[in-house]
């Protein structure tokens, strides 16, 4: 039996959602669901962390409380759980569409590199390295030097993230691109067919390359840094990786294309995904060429949109990298209103059959164009400048992350039945549906409102007018956390199923 | 119209609801109609497909430059180039450092256009200005060894009391580094 399947029987609650029996294609299940039962451990956590934020302000239990959960919420919810969801689904939709194995050396040394490194980040933040989920370098160094937390925890918590950029940059990327051009096809592992020819496909092999290519320079300097920290790299060495403007650069370049590749893998899901859930069986798209070239211009134009983090810092920015970055990040738009006419033409054309797992991944879909406008509106340079550390940008940070985790749990519903040989519970996966998409409104339209009103983000002290904006975060925040206790119920009242 | 659109973060607000309802409506209808009221294959031509495609494709590109376009000449990064070299305006110097302020002057008349030249001396900050009824004027990200200082130029149009912020996170009393500037 397999080690992840032993594991996934001992874990209480979680366990019972991801219960593989052991069979012949355990290779592609059985550590795909071993990550995804562990993202949802890291979600319940984080998600309690976030809904802890607005209340810690109303009880008026001080900015330190605050600066903590913020920094464990994030760095929680981007990595151990949407990103590991990601991989999980991913590893296991490549590996039954190619006939390769997901549960070799790679893949657990993605699941110990992710799971250690945030743990060790967890305990350090525990400690009192409190940065933020986006780093803000020279601040883990200047925080040590005033104070405000150890060297220790400064070491801890770099060590933690890195492992866990380790597993994201090289470990995954790798293991992708391998089964996706190299090694042996186990015709027993491959369920359902696809070549290197269809949209998904490309979508994955894409935003593993944006991972891989837009990753390495962090981990050159950010891996310069810790060798020092540990002694190994002298001084002098590093002063080049030290250098903020440095860091801040090579740190967005893949922070901003992390998001992007983890939007472009999710969109070749859905081209994936939708057609075996047309009406007519038909099992197309409306174009492949069209959905192809859709992915080939959100994959061009948001490498180089990076820039609109930056700008507000002119003229150190100078003027024409800002003018690339807004007409960069509105091209990606054109990317986004190509695939919004292939799902909406494939959904026309052929009809669809309304199950859970189609509708959460069109839910997600609907939420990742809602925030794709509210990305592209403040990438222009004039708005930016007006909402650019507020709210708006907090929420739209917030939200393009509950997109993309929705897609996915779409995407793990519709596989569920082969991993794990059950099937969801109908009525509380609909029941979920609506509870999901109700909150995602909600914050959406009060983060941004919150932007607008000029309410700052990651402000550990809320002043009056703002508390307005706190109340509807914590109504939709437990709506939400809802919505996530159906979707794990809904995996527990599976089924078995009946052949 | 334009002006208000522009220049108040609320205006980025109506943009945005303007791209995302006519999206709701469409999708909606759409996936209501295929899922549940008549799911059968559709007998649209292929030629109109693609009709659609072309008219959809050129409404993104057009309301996309247009309303970039029209932002052109609000870009902080435009009417600070278009004020260089103008001796009337005053120049104020901005020093951030955790978790405080320090400016040249923090008083002004309303009329008044000021160029803030901004820096930090420690790690990242932000030099935001906050209007007296809450909203975000502007801010400016400065990055320590940047290499230049950050430069703005602001116009008073009313009297009261303004919140500078840093909205960088920036430490553990990030809070409360502010400070105000008073317009009579």
């Amino acid at each position: 039996m397999s080690a992840a399947i032993k594991i996934i029987d001992k874990v209480p609650f979680f366990g019972g959602m991801f219960r593989v029996e052991s069979n012949e294609l355990n290779p592609v299940n059985a550590w795909p669901s071993l990550m995804a039962m562990t993202s949802f451990v890291w979600f319940a956590i984080a998600a309690i962390l976030g809904v802890s934020m607005p209340a810690i302000q109303f009880m008026e239990l001080g900015s330190n409380w605050y600066y903590q959960n913020i920094t464990l919420h994030g760095a929680a919810m981007a990595f151990p759980f949407v990103f590991q969801l990601m991989a999980a689904m991913s590893l296991h939709r490549a590996g039954a569409c190619l006939g390769k194995r997901a549960d070799d050396i790679f893949v657990s040394l993605f699941y110990i590199f992710m799971n250690v490194g945030a743990l060790l980040l967890t305990v350090a933040v525990l400690l009192g390295f409190h940065v933020t989920y986006t780093v803000m370098f020279p601040l883990p160094v200047v925080g040590v030097m005033t104070g405000q937390w150890s060297m220790f925890t400064l070491v801890l918590g770099f060590t933690g993230i890195a492992l866990v950029l380790t597993s994201m940059i090289f470990i995954y990327p790798i293991k992708i691109l391998r089964m996706s051009f190299f090694g042996q096809i186990d015709s027993t592992l491959q369920v359902a067919e696809r070549s290197m020819k269809d949209p998904g496909m490309i979508g994955m092999v894409m935003g593993a390359l944006v991972l891989l290519v837009t990753g390495t320079p962090l981990m050159i300097v950010a891996g310069s840094l810790l060798l020092h920290l540990y002694g190994i790299f002298p001084a002098e060495w590093i002063g080049w990786a030290a250098d903020a403007v440095v860091f801040e650069f090579v740190f967005y370049i893949f922070a901003h294309n992390l998001m992007e590749a983890m939007a472009i893998m999710i969109i070749g899901a859905v081209y994936s995904t939708l057609p075996l859930c047309t009406a007519d069986g038909s099992r197309k798209l409306y174009s492949d060429k069209i959905a192809i070239l859709a992915l080939w211009i959100l994959l061009i134009t948001s490498v180089t949109s990076f820039f609109h983090h930056f700008f507000t810092m002119y003229p150190a920015l100078p003027s024409t990298f800002a003018y690339h970055g807004n007409i960069m990040s509105f091209a990606t738009g054109v990317g986004g209103a190509l695939t919004i006419f292939t799902i909406l033409a494939t959904i026309w054309k052929h009809g669809i059959i309304p199950t859970p797992a189609l509708f959460l991944i069109l839910g997600g879909f609907v939420m990742y164009i809602l925030d794709g406008v509210s990305a592209i509106v403040i990438s222009n340079v004039a708005w930016n400048f007006k909402l650019h550390g507020t709210m708006w940008a907090g929420g739209h940070a917030m939200v393009v992350l509950i997109a993309i985790s929705a897609l996915w749990m779409g995407i793990l519903y519709y596989h569920y039945p082969l991993m794990t040989n059950r099937t969801i519970d109908d009525s509380t996966a609909r029941s979920c549906i609506k509870y999901f998409f109700i909150s995602y409104i909600g914050l959406l339209y009060t983060f941004l409102a919150a932007g607008a009103a000029g309410m700052p983000r990651r402000n550990g002290a809320w002043e009056s007018d703002w508390y307005i904006f706190g109340a509807f975060m914590l109504i939709f925040g437990v709506m939400l956390l809802y919505a996530f206790v159906l979707y794990f119920l809904s995996l527990r009242k599976s089924t078995a199923l009946e052949y | 119209m334009i002006e208000f659109l522009y220049t108040n973060a609320w205006g980025a607000f109506i943009v945005l609801l303007a791209f995302q309802i006519p999206f709701l409506i469409v999708f909606f209808h759409i996936v209501n109609k295929k899922a549940f009221a008549d799911s059968a294959p559709s007998k649209t031509k292929p030629e109109k497909y693609s009709a659609y495609r072309h008219g959809w494709t050129a409404l993104v590109l057009v309301a996309f430059v247009v309303v970039n376009g029209a932002s052109i000449k609000y870009m902080p990064t435009i009417v600070e180039a278009n004020t260089a070299g103008d001796k009337n305006i005053k120049d104020v110097q901005v020093t951030a450092l955790s978790w405080a302020f320090q400016f040249s002057e923090s008083e002004f008349k309303v009329g008044e256009t000021v160029r803030f030249k901004a820096k930090s001396t420690d790690t990242v900050h932000s030099f935001a200005l906050h209007h007296p009824d809450g909203h975000l004027l502007f801010t400016m990200m400065l990055i320590p060894g940047a290499g230049t200082e950050g430069t703005l130029v602001h116009t008073f149009t009313e009297p009261g009391e303004y919140t500078v912020r840093c909205l960088e996170y920036c430490g553990i009393a990030h809070h409360a580094m502010k400070n105000t500037f008073t317009v009579n």
